[in-house]
């Protein structure tokens, strides 16, 4: 499949909206990722595999220029963009009910795909701040895959109902004549 | 969730600018390499991970990045180490425990740290080589120069000079919203409400440059031919090709054994 020009341009955006939203995290002093909020809104405007791309293309930028562990989180971004543009294919991202259900699902989805990158390639810990939830979990006897999914869950769907909200935001407050050159978006949107 | 760590190190590139004998190979074998690499090292006993860690460790002291890769390894693997030392050694309740008084620690525990430490160690100093040694462009210029589509080399180009002015724009919006009485040090409540605050005018003020950035490439019909022509292509030589071949061949055959013994 071969993107237009503007859909390129966007996934491009999109990819650099990922990358530096890392940074307003940060001056926020929020235990949260927020990372894809680009990925979400490509898959909203234009369909399941730019969404795919833009979330690859991150991770593999993001390695490239500041952390190489990105790379290794490749899978959950092509999820996340997969399922975020099957999802507003099916309507799904039309009114903020709707998008809260897309955020949950999303928020499991890649909580599934994630868990197993954390256990068997870093052993269980991802070095940021859900390895305390982690800890306490196996403290209390849980199993340590058990722990990384729970620990992981919580966080995961805070982050992405706020990253799948604001894109919802983002593309429903765009003006007709902006979203009217993305036919995966009117096509869903009708 | 992109890196789970640390999610932003301030500085653009980690490349280090040299001539040493790794910078001058063509980005793509090392590109190939990593690969190579980063699977073997999932097939290697704990030693040969080490000897993996070692080796790109010290080539990456010829190549005159030392400081980088101390600097990263420190930021990765310090929080790594602390919760596998938490989580493993004293938390997974294992039968060879044992008891030191006020803490109970578990041989095998700190064996699976131990472990699992020099595999995010190796793989982050293989991949520390290639990022340090190989500057985008130049990866750019050399898969244009195999053919790749202008789509995809736009895609992975333009973020890449994009982040620099997109970070100082997040920088004017946040100084902007502060004067206007954002206030980032308050209550999680408020940093929550700040947080669409930052985030809303960097999209919608980058989104308001589509429509001309697309006009633009359309106009310089970027799309006319398949692909590009590079007039300084890096060296690619004869050996380099034929190790890349090696090595691509080798990837299927090892996960194959792996999968099958």
């Amino acid at each position: 499949m071969k993107f237009d020009t503007r859909t390129l341009v966007l996934m491009a955006i999109a990819i650099v909206i990922n990358i530096v939203v890392g940074q307003l995290a940060v001056w926020v002093k929020l235990p949260l990722y927020v990372d894809a909020v680009g990925t979400v809104l490509v898959a909203i405007l234009a369909g399941p595999l730019a969404g795919a791309v833009t979330g690859v293309l991150t991770n593999v930028i993001w390695g490239l220029v500041s952390d190489p562990t990105a790379m290794a989180f490749f899978p959950v971004s092509l999820v996340i963009g997969l399922v975020a543009g099957i999802l507003a294919g099916i309507g799904w991202f039309r009114t903020i009910g709707k998008t809260l259900v897309s955020a949950v699902i999303i928020g499991i989805i890649s909580t599934i795909v994630a868990v197993p990158i954390i256990v068997y390639m870093f052993g269980g810990v991802t070095g940021a701040g859900t390895d305390f939830a982690t800890a306490y979990f196996v403290a209390v006897g849980q199993e340590l895959i058990n722990s990384v999914a729970v620990a992981n869950l919580a966080t995961n769907l805070v982050d992405k109902i706020l990253t799948c909200v604001i894109a919802w935001i983002i593309a429903s407050r765009m003006p007709n004549r902006f979203t009217a050159s993305f036919p995966f978006y009117q096509k869903a949107a009708a | 969730m992109i890196g789970q760590g640390n999610p932003h190190t301030g500085k653009t590139l980690l490349f280090v600018p040299g001539n040493s004998f790794i910078h001058r190979i063509n980005p793509l074998t090392k590109l190939v390499g990593l690969l190579w690499l980063a699977a073997t090292t999932f097939m290697l006993p704990p030693m040969g991970m080490a000897v993996v860690f070692i080796a790109a460790f010290a080539f990456g002291v010829i190549a005159g990045a030392g400081a980088v890769f101390v600097r990263r390894l420190v930021l990765t693997v310090t929080p790594f180490a602390i919760a596998l030392f938490v989580i493993h050694g004293l938390l997974i309740k294992r039968p060879d425990m044992i008891d030191y008084g006020l803490i109970s620690l578990s041989p095998g525990g700190l064996t699976y740290m131990a472990h699992i430490l020099v595999r995010v160690a190796a793989l982050l100093t293989a991949s520390m080589l290639f990022v340090t040694t190989t500057h985008p462009a130049i990866l750019l210029k050399s898969l244009d120069s195999h053919g790749i589509s202008p789509g995809i080399a736009y895609l992975i180009s333009s973020p890449l000079l994009l982040i620099e002015p997109f970070s100082a724009r997040a920088r004017a919006i946040r100084d902007a919203q502060q004067a206007r009485g954002l206030d980032l040090n308050g209550s999680w409540k408020a940093r929550i409400k700040a947080f669409p605050a930052l985030l809303i005018p960097l999209v919608t003020l980058a989104l308001s440059d589509l429509d001309q950035r697309a006009s633009v490439l359309d106009g310089r019909a970027f799309r006319a031919r398949p692909f590009r022509v590079v007039l300084d292509a890096p060296v690619d030589q004869p050996y380099e090709r034929w190790l890349r071949r090696l090595l691509l061949l080798a990837l299927p055959v090892q996960i194959g054994l792996l999968l099958w013994l």
